[in-house]
């Protein structure tokens, strides 16, 4: 790995350029996790955030899953929320007012039953000044239609991103799910439909249930399993991802903390999403980015880009020296 | 509204009944901000079990003190590991959330409580709220399953409050359902209430909440459900509600946003699904 040789102590750069999109620091808010901003106003300054992924939207308010939705695992929160969310027109005039007030790049997840709500959804959108990017949802465990169905296949894949990317020229996302045999398929497939980023991963499928009562926990039976849990399987793919595409990969899943986030780094991701970590530490995402600037610091590095897709994968042999003494 | 992220450190943690423990917490910002009915969300060490922040209403609220005080009992992993924190630690604890208990309009009001096992909680912040109002009339009803997981009768000194108990096992006070007991007093030794709040397991408070529509009585009830953030980020603290416009479309209320508390007629008790709790002898042996 390259040392530098500046001074130590001299802030390091997290900056980080993802195709068309600067961040100041590569840390966001994950989707769902964070509200639209103003619910953690109180708790953690948003502006110091790379970037706030607001819950996905849909073109019409939708209700969501009935209760329970919500059950904690080991380490891990299975939730099956059911893409509850207000609205596109509602988003726009309620929610969107809050997070324009703020110096802070947004990014709307979007999300529809067919491909024609997402083009809707992005070219509405395209309209909205104040908007950083787009994330394209297509990896929800969470509802009947859409969502995860679209994610699973290369082919539909595909076409949800060419239909969103004709609509709009905001920056694209395309969020991956890891329920899939070859995540490396799909986001080759996204990547040559047009997305300039690829996030991954969402929640993995997952389920939990009552055996006194022989009742599942989550109303919905089935939903999707984030936090500590599944960081192993989010490094994964994005190490896969990341060795699929050449676009840039938001790695997402399990972080929370600095040491957590290098991790994806190493393997590949040019930035990083936090998701559960948020309601345990509202103030997870700035530890974070404190923390990483630290990590570059007592490593003596002095961009954060230097350390992106470092892994060394050869093997090492410890002994080198003694076998060639040996062979003689 | 103010919300705080505090350390809060425990001063006293004292067992008051059957698996039902009493913290006191040194919280000065979150007590100066909170009121009777909010909740906190507390975290229950530094590791990754429990993983999430568990909600506790507010026991009793000191301001000047800086004090604020948790009632809680052991149903799980959370609380058997809260049960174990010494004086003398500390726990992160974020608060006030959620709405706050209304206070009866009228000065000289007829006010009941019915509380069913550690439901009795966020009373007392309510009791200490009322103990200022000579002229009101303060009745609680009182229940649990057995005698020893009543708070004991000393706790309620100075308070101002007549306490009608009841148990399942008849152990203690009236032998039966809480809401029976309050139901029989509604019906003959009390007039028409001006204020009833409610606390408790969701069957019991959907009895009180169909009293009180029947009887057309306003009621207040602290509700629960799982939550995982504690301030409407998350969407997973759900109740069915009653939908504004057409009541055939599913619509949904938060507890930690909209609630804890709730108006009896804006629940649709028809839909909640109820998740058994674990049997004790399962837990913590
Ligand atoms: C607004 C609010 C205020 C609360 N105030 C208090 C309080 O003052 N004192 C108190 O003792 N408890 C209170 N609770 C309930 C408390 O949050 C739960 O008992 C606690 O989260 C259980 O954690 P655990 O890890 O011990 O249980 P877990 O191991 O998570 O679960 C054990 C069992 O308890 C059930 N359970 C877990 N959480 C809840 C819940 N929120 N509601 C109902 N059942 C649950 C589970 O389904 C399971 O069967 C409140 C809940 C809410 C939503
Ligand atoms: C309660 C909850 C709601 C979520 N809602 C969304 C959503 O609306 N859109 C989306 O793309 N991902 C959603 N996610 C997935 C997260 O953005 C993230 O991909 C996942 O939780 C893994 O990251 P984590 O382990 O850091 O939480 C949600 C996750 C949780 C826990
Ligand atoms: S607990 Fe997260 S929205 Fe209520």
């Amino acid at each position: 790995m390259a040392k530098d040789s500046n001074a130590p102590g001299a802030s390091p750069d997290l900056s980080v350029q993802l195709g068309p999109l600067r961040l100041k620091n590569p840390v966001m808010a994950a989707s769902g996790t964070f509200g639209y901003g103003e619910e953690y106003g109180a708790f953690a300054d948003v502006e110091k955030l790379g970037a706030i992924v607001v819950k996905g939207i849909s073109l019409e308010p939708r209700a969501g899953n009935p209760p329970p939705r919500l059950v904690e695992t080991p380490a891990g929160l299975i939730n099956a929320i059911g893409l509850e969310n207000v609205g596109l027109d509602h988003f726009i005039s309620g929610k969107l007012p809050y997070l324009h007030g703020k110096r802070v790049p947004v990014i709307v997840n979007i999300f529809g039953n067919r491909l024609e709500d997402y083009a809707e959804l992005a070219s509405r959108l395209d309209r909205v000044p104040g908007i950083a990017a787009l994330e394209i949802n297509i990896s929800c465990p969470n509802v009947k239609q859409g969502g995860m169905l679209f994610g699973a296949d290369p082919a539909m894949a595909a076409s949800v991103v060419k239909a969103v990317r004709a609509a709009t020229t905001l920056p694209l996302i395309t969020k991956l799910t890891p329920n899939v045999t070859r995540i490396g398929d799909i986001a080759q497939a996204v990547e040559d439909a047009g997305t300039d980023i690829i996030s991954c991963i969402n929640t993995v499928a997952a389920m939990a249930v009552d055996i006194f009562s022989r009742r599942p926990k989550l109303a919905n039976i089935v939903g999707g399993l984030s936090g500590p849990a599944i960081r192993p399987i989010a490094l994964r793919c994005t190490y896969e991802v990341a060795a699929a595409v050449r676009c840039p990969v938001i790695g997402v899943g399990g972080i929370f903390d600095a040491l957590d986030a290098m991790e994806f780094f190493l393997v590949g991701a040019s930035a990083v999403q936090v998701g559960t970590a948020n309601f345990v530490r509202p103030s997870a995402t700035l530890e974070i980015i404190a923390g990483i600037e630290r990590f570059l610091q007592v490593e003596g590095i002095s961009r954060l880009q230097d350390y992106i897709g470092t892994l060394d994968t050869r093997c090492v042999f410890p002994f080198a020296e003694e076998s060639c003494a040996l062979g003689d | 509204m103010v919300k705080i992220q505090e350390q809060a450190w425990i001063m006293e943690h004292e067992k008051l009944a059957r698996q039902t423990y009493r913290l006191m917490l040194q919280s000065p910002e979150i007590a100066a901000a909170a009121r009777a009915g909010q909740f906190a969300m507390v975290r229950l060490g530094d590791g990754l079990d429990p993983l999430l922040r568990r909600p506790f209403s507010f026991h009793r609220i000191f301001p000047k003190q800086g004090i604020i005080e948790i009632l809680y009992r052991i149903v799980g992993r959370g609380t058997g590991k809260l049960s174990r924190i010494q004086v003398g630690d500390s726990l992160d604890v974020m608060g006030p959330l959620g709405n706050a208990f209304r206070l009866p309009s009228c000065d000289s009001s007829l006010v009941v409580l019915v509380a069913g096992g550690i439901g009795i909680a966020p009373f007392f912040a309510l009791m200490q709220d009322l103990v200022g109002r000579p002229d009101a009339s303060l009745h609680l009803f009182y229940g649990a399953r057995s005698g020893d997981e009543l708070l004991p009768p000393q706790l309620f000194d100075g308070l101002r409050v007549t306490v009608h108990r009841s148990t399942d096992d008849g152990s203690l006070g009236y032998c039966g359902r809480v809401t029976d007991l309050f139901q029989e007093f509604m019906g003959s030794a009390l007039p028409r209430p001006d204020a009833v709040y409610s606390c408790g397991p969701l069957a019991m408070q959907y009895h009180v909440a169909r009293w009180a529509l029947n009887q057309g009585v306003d009621a207040q009830l602290s509700l629960e459900s799982l939550m995982a953030c504690g301030v409407g980020a998350c969407l997973g603290c759900a109740l069915p509600a009653i939908g504004a416009d057409d009541p055939a479309t599913d619509h949904y209320l938060h507890v930690c946003k909209d609630g804890p508390i709730f108006s009896p007629g804006s629940i649709q008790w028809q839909k909640i699904q109820m998740h058994r709790a674990l049997p004790q002898t399962f837990l913590y042996n």
